[in-house]
């Protein structure tokens, strides 16, 4: 997530304030309040001492944790050691999986998942993703010195290139010198293991960077019920990537900020099994705090994924919410668009565009 | 002129006239004096819409055309969002009492923006079945619709199999790079024969030649040049018209190689689509079609708070906010 973009509603609170939702400030949230009373919850067995399942990341025979942990929350912990806590209770319970990126927090996201992992690192999967945002090979090589250094290790198990969000980026990642060439060279230089690419803003863009028939071991990309049917990732490049054996990776299960947690639409533990569900490697989800790993970790432990019939009635009941893009506002809205991606393009800032 | 897609026998000026920006001219007089002089430039397709300005648009244009209806192709459009047809046909009847006559040309499905309006049109009791009673009953001879917001949208409405004679859509050059009209709606109307109707030639308000990224010659030029009927575009000023009437009056299409590369300098401009904010942004909804569709208005955001005075037409929505 950029930054930024959801300092405003931290995890924490919709844990504590989901069912606090407040029908003042919709007007027509009674109608939201009604459908829930009205939706089945979903049981949770009892999971408690079983991991949290491990599947492969598409044919590079390589496996992860079905559930990650997200690295812009990890640099809203309240200090270093909520971060080393956090990050060694989730490897406690079979989390391998950690996301980062090389702009989350200036760096303080990298940082504290290097130093959460000092003595651990073979036993997690590291991605960082590097934030060239159109500019050239020479400074992705750069970013990917200074993401080692502060993830304090040799080598990353997975390299993305970040927040592929603008219909120019495609040509630009892929022009002659290029941030493309970078990831074929960390490759080569044994730096990296695995490459890919995430972006959370339309479908068409990730389907035009898949045309470039590139190697592409991952696609990141936001997943969750109400994806389903607006501009949806799920029904265009999921079956593309997975044809092709390239590892979905799953973000942003509860719409990126949890409104829609917190106006009733749905349950966090809804969201996440929706989304844990898909035909994905892992869901990565974003904990800044024990607690929300805890309450994450209820659902992914031996996690059963839902039955087609109810992940159906799931998008079913969430599709009139859906059809306008309010709880995806990372697909319509400028807000959750990177400051420095948008200066890098050379495009205002949101405050600056037409009401 | 240009024929009306598979209607040959029907022509229509390939310029229009954009019926909510002649609400916004200063005065009836003007309001008035712009429509006469549109005809007199050759203009004959008029468009307009039932809530637009709460029917001010309807009424002025009534105004402009008396003595002149026979000279003009008229649309509206109707505004149900997903409503019964039984309120179509009440807001046929309003926009014909409105307009001064007894029969529209061209009437369409307005505002067609959100992922489920194609069904909700097409549900028994909806829109479509009062389309097609209105066309039976001889008070519209063509039926479309509109939209301005996402291509898969009006590919689904088209997927209806509903008997559309014309669609309108942004067409811009900014559009051919950014969630593309152009690309992927056209072609398709084009080989059914369904009229393509532009709108937003200059993207909406302007932007991109108050920028600097276009000329507004430039902007109409391309817009008309693509292979639609017309191009609508709101004049609420007399040199506006007068500007767009010279480009119309003397134009010769682009050739291709012209537009091709119009579009590869605005192309990174484009790709944001910060040109284009009325595909994006929940800002640039109708909050009456939000409310039609049993979509809250969030009052206390600020997008909301600027979405709402943003709605010239209104200033305050129908039906009323809930409080």
């Amino acid at each position: 997530m950029p930054s930024g973009a959801n300092d405003q509603f931290t995890r924490r609170e919709f844990v504590r304030g989901a069912a606090a939702f407040t029908a003042s400030a919709i007007a027509g949230g009674e109608s939201i309040v009604a459908a829930k009373k009205n939706a089945t919850p979903q049981a949770v067995t009892p999971s408690s001492g079983q991991p949290v399942p491990k599947r492969p990341l598409g044919k590079t025979g390589a496996q992860v944790s079905a559930l990650a942990v997200g690295g812009y929350h990890l640099g809203s912990t309240k200090d270093q050691q909520e971060a080393n806590e956090l990050v060694a209770k989730a490897l406690d319970a079979g989390i391998t999986f950690f996301d980062n990126a090389w702009d989350y927090h200036q760096g303080l996201s990298e940082e504290r998942l290097g130093t959460a992992l000092q003595g651990k690192r073979d036993q997690a999967f590291v991605m960082t993703k590097v934030c060239t945002h159109g500019r050239g090979k020479d400074v992705a090589m750069q970013m990917l010195e200074q993401s080692l250094r502060r993830l304090q290790t040799d080598h990353l198990d997975l390299w993305q290139i970040h927040e592929v969000i603008y219909y120019n980026d495609p040509d630009l990642i892929f022009r002659p010198g290029g941030a493309a060439e970078a990831l074929l060279e960390a490759k080569k230089q044994g730096k990296v293991r695995f490459i890919g690419f995430t972006g959370h803003k339309d479908p068409a863009i990730h389907l035009r960077m898949l045309a470039h028939d590139f190697p592409f071991d991952t696609v990141q990309m936001p997943l969750n019920a109400f994806d389903a049917t607006f501009r949806s990732f799920e029904t265009q490049v999921v079956p593309e990537a997975t044809k092709r054996g390239i590892a979905v990776l799953g973000m942003k299960s509860l719409g990126g900020s949890g409104e829609m947690v917190r106006h009733g639409a749905l349950t966090a533990q809804e969201g996440l099994q929706y989304a844990m569900s898909l035909p994905v490697a892992t869901t990565i989800s974003g904990m800044d705090s024990i607690e929300v790993l805890e309450q994450n970790l209820e659902v992914a432990r031996g996690f059963q994924p839902m039955t087609a019939a109810d992940m159906q009635a799931l998008r079913d009941r969430v599709r009139i919410y859906a059809a306008d893009g309010r709880y995806e506002l990372f697909k319509t809205t400028k807000k959750y668009d990177g400051d420095v991606g948008r200066e890098q393009h050379h495009y205002p800032t949101p405050q600056k565009l037409p009401a | 002129m240009r024929p009306f897609g598979k209607h040959a026998e029907v022509r229509i000026s390939i310029l229009g006239m954009g019926g909510h920006h002649l609400g916004d001219a200063q005065d009836e007089q003007t309001a008035v004096a712009l429509v006469r002089e549109a005809i007199d430039g050759g203009i004959t397709f008029f468009d307009n819409c039932w809530e637009y300005h709460r029917g001010k648009s309807e009424v002025l244009l009534g105004k402009g055309l008396k003595g002149h209806r026979a000279n003009v192709f008229l649309m509206t459009k109707v505004c149900t969002h997903g409503r019964d047809g039984s309120l179509a046909m009440q807001m046929l009847e309003e926009s014909l009492h409105r307009l001064q006559t007894d029969h529209l040309d061209l009437w369409q499905a307005h505002g067609v923006v959100f992922e489920n309006d194609p069904e909700l049109f097409m549900r028994p009791g909806g829109a479509a079945e009062a389309m097609l009673k209105a066309k039976e009953q001889g008070k519209v001879r063509f039926l479309g619709f509109t939209g301005h917001k996402d291509p898969a949208i009006h590919l689904s409405m088209l997927h209806t199999g509903f008997p559309f004679d014309a669609v309108q859509m942004p067409l811009n050059a900014f559009d051919a790079t950014f969630h593309s009209f152009q690309t992927q709606v056209l072609p398709e109307l084009n080989r059914r024969g369904i009229a393509a109707l532009g709108m937003k030639p200059m993207s909406g308000h302007g932007e991109p030649i108050q920028n600097g990224a276009i000329t507004a010659e430039e902007a109409l030029r391309y817009a008309m040049s693509l292979p639609v009927t017309t191009t609508i575009t709101g004049m609420e000023r007399p040199d506006i018209l007068r500007q767009n009437l010279r480009i119309a009056q003397k134009f010769e299409p682009m050739v291709a190689s012209e537009m091709r590369s119009l579009e590869d300098r605005v192309k990174d401009v484009a790709a944001d689509g910060h040109f284009e904010l009325y595909k994006v942004s929940l800002k640039f909804d109708n909050p009456e079609a939000r409310m039609a569709h049993g979509f809250p208005l969030d009052l206390e955001s600020a997008e909301v708070k600027e979405m709402v005075a943003a709605v010239q037409n209104t200033g305050h929505p129908y039906p009323e906010i809930p409080k």
